[in-house]
């Protein structure tokens, strides 16, 4: 069952073209990589397919919605209950622990603070840092910050989790190891998970491979795992 | 290097680091026509202790007993124009930090990289004060028209002594460039990147309030020093006096805006103990993260509403005196309302200081909250891309202004007139009549209000980034 699907989506940055009428549907459960060269509009089109920017033409639809015609208010409560997101830098607050970070979407669904810190603390054990949850991001090493957004992003449990270069600013025994707990998490609650990367290891983690080039979707179907062979799972 | 090279690399940042620049700049104009506007004054010549000049039309200028009060106010402004200067260099500090540190990886020494940064604000400075000289004497001669009274509104006509100016226009560049290498002491640039020397993690305790007493009591000691000389027929020295006084409104003013960092932390520890909003869990954990932020960004606010207090409750004092003064019969018979009329245009002169002072802090306030939220762009476009709010963030951009600025407003207010206290005493007495003394509570209410207000506003203002600041192309930057 198709769970989110764009139609001819079209973007673009000024004069820039970033996607070009670009069709993609994504299967409910289904680990998807977004794969391409820099400046090929992956990350424009997991940020459409996340409501968090709205193309300029065509169509995004969740489930049956199509949310693209949605007001930002009704998209930001979209992404707070129903999806994750999980960036390459910089998301967790300096200022509060890692628990509370984690706390953060619950105290904004009207979660208590006792039982948002307990859910947090235990996502932070699932993803393997449960000792630095009450530290804050500053004294944790990358590794441990972007298991701890990756907590947050799933601390709602969210039935789309997007992921733009999770990894890119870890090195390759952490990255295989977020993404080995990534992937055992979503498949445990049956997560979606669109995951755009440029990295032929992090891309063989997925269940399926769509490969963009100057803001369309490669026809040949050649993407990073078919160029250098599959592995990592 | 070669200045040339040090000029050239001090001036090759982002927009950012230009909108510093300006700001710094702009900064050193107001301070260069505070300081040449008090030289001016002060080159009024002397015609007697009571004599006063006949030129002007305004008593400030031409009474030679107020003449000491308008240089002193004029001085003053230069208190909150310091502040706005501090609080411009911490604008865009994290993306100067990274090209500092890009210097180093070029091959730079740590103490090259340190003089690139003292350089921009040198830089700066000379502009300003180029700037400050230009628009000064461009409007000397604008502004330079006797009217048929043959009176002039400005004292346009003197100049003050070359070598004033010329110590002015090197000093500045001097004083700032010096403040900015002391902001850098805590700094390390390195070529991977800038590291800060920890700071004590110690929370803060609540010393400031040792401050504030030793403030009182010393300025409350100088009346009975004053007896006590009395007392010996002899007259106090005007050396003890003075320092007395300065000294104890110094250390209560010091006690009252390093009291904001106790007062941030305690109210970020019991906003975060008590609070059910994720706003005021995210402004909690930034007071009691760094608390000095509120010491930092508020000292010249604080000041102002200090000063105001003080001037509100002589403002009282004095209107006692005039009042018991116009009932008694002498001052029926001869009409007097000399005395306490010129002290009154006195603290009207305060009045104009503090609120033009008021607008100088503000725009302080409004270069920090909008660099609080520059400096936390990724955190919060993250945020606001997984779906929070950002009514949210801005929420807890206001709870984090505010609860430690109510407080410490209220603590100002009491300071300011608990220091006055000894002087006003419980009872006015004036030829012969008396009266109870009456705080002036509606003037300290509208300080407290214009204080508080000024912060909302400049929040307000400050909000303008956060929809810029959350934009999704700050998640693409690494």
């Amino acid at each position: 069952m198709t769970i989110l699907r764009a139609r001819s989506v079209v973007k673009s940055y000024g004069p820039t073209p970033a996607l070009r009428l670009v069709d993609l549907a994504v299967a409910e459960g289904e680990i998807l990589a977004i794969t391409g060269p820099s400046g090929c509009g992956k990350s424009t089109l997991l940020h459409c397919l996340a409501g968090i920017l709205r193309p300029d033409a065509g169509e995004i639809t969740y489930g049956e919605h199509q949310i693209d015609t949605w007001s930002e208010k009704m998209r930001s409560r979209l992404r707070r209950t129903e999806f994750g997101v999980l960036f390459q830098f910089g998301q967790l607050v300096a200022e509060l622990t890692a628990a509370e970070n984690v706390a953060l979407p619950l105290l904004l669904a009207g979660t208590g603070r006792r039982e948002a810190r307990t859910a947090a603390v235990g996502w932070l054990d699932r993803l393997g840092v449960a000792d630095v949850a009450d530290v804050r991001p500053g004294e944790m090493s990358g590794g441990q910050q972007q298991r701890c957004a990756a907590a947050r992003a799933l601390v709602t449990e969210p039935r789309v989790l997007f992921a733009d270069e999770p990894t890119g600013a870890l090195d390759s025994r952490t990255s295989e190891a977020l993404l080995g707990e990534l992937v055992r998490l979503a498949h445990e609650q049956r997560t979606t998970v669109l995951l755009v990367t440029h990295d032929a290891q992090v891309a063989a983690y997925a269940d399926r491979e769509v490969a963009l080039r100057d803001g369309l979707v490669d026809p040949t179907g050649l993407g990073l795992t078919a160029a250098q062979g599959r592995h990592g799972r | 290097m070669k200045p040339g090279t040090v000029a050239r690399l001090a001036l090759a940042g982002s927009r950012t680091d230009g909108v510093r620049v300006a700001l710094t700049a702009f900064s050193v104009v107001l301070a260069a026509l505070a300081i040449l506007s008090a030289l001016t004054v002060i080159a009024i010549p002397e015609l007697g202790a009571y004599e006063n000049n006949g030129r002007y039309r305004n008593a400030l200028l031409d009474e030679p007993g107020l003449r000491g009060g308008t240089v002193f106010t004029l001085l003053l402004l230069t208190i909150p124009i310091l502040a706005l200067a501090g609080q411009c260099s911490r604008l865009g500090a994290p993306a100067r930090d990274r090209r500092l540190a890009g210097l180093r990886l070029a091959g730079a020494t740590p103490g090259q990289a340190t003089l690139v940064a003292v350089a921009e604000t040198g830089v700066a400075a000379v502009l300003g004060v180029a700037a400050g000289l230009g628009v000064f004497f461009a409007a000397r001669p604008l502004l330079d028209g006797p009217g048929s009274d043959g009176l002039r509104a400005l004292p346009t006509d003197v100049l003050p002594p070359l070598w004033q100016v010329a110590v002015t226009a090197v000093a500045l560049p001097l004083v700032a460039a010096l403040a900015a290498a002391l902001l850098l002491r805590r700094v390390v640039v390195g070529p991977l990147g800038v590291v800060r020397r920890a700071r004590r993690n110690r929370a803060p305790l609540p010393w400031p309030g040792a401050l504030i007493v030793l403030g009182l009591v010393t300025f409350g000691s100088i009346a009975p020093v004053l007896r006590w000389f009395s007392d010996r027929e002899r007259s106090a020295p005007d050396w003890l006096l003075n320092t007395m006084g300065a000294g104890g409104a110094l250390a209560a003013t010091l006690g009252v805006i390093l009291g904001t960092g106790w007062i941030s932390y305690a109210a970020g520890r019991l906003l975060h103990r008590f609070s059910r909003w994720p706003s005021a869990l995210l402004a909690a954990r930034r007071l009691t993260n760094d608390p000095w932020h509120g010491a930092r960004t508020f000292a010249a606010l604080l000041a102002c509403v200090f000063v105001g207090a003080g001037a509100a409750e002589m403002r009282s004092f004095f209107r006692i005196m005039r009042d018991l003064e116009t009932a008694s019969a002498e001052g029926a018979n001869y009409g007097l309302d000399s005395g306490d009329g010129f002290y009154l245009n006195t603290i009207d002169l305060v009045d104009l200081a503090i609120v033009v002072a008021v607008v100088i802090a503000a725009t302080g306030l409004v270069v920090s909250v909008g660099e609080g939220i520059v400096s936390r762009r990724q955190a919060y476009a993250a945020l606001v891309a997984s779906g929070v709010p950002r009514a949210v963030l801005a929420r807890s951009i206001l709870w984090h202004s505010l609860v430690p600025i109510v407080p410490s407003v209220v603590l100002a207010l009491v300071v300011g007139t608990s220091l006055i206290a000894p002087v006003t005493g419980d009872e006015v007495s004036n030829y012969g009549l008396s009266a109870p003394f009456v705080h002036a509570y509606d003037s300290l209410a509208a300080y407290g209000a214009l204080a508080v207000g000024a912060v909302i506003v400049t929040v307000g203002v400050g909000l303008l980034f956060l929809r810029s600041s959350t934009a999704v192309e700050e998640l693409r930057t690494g």
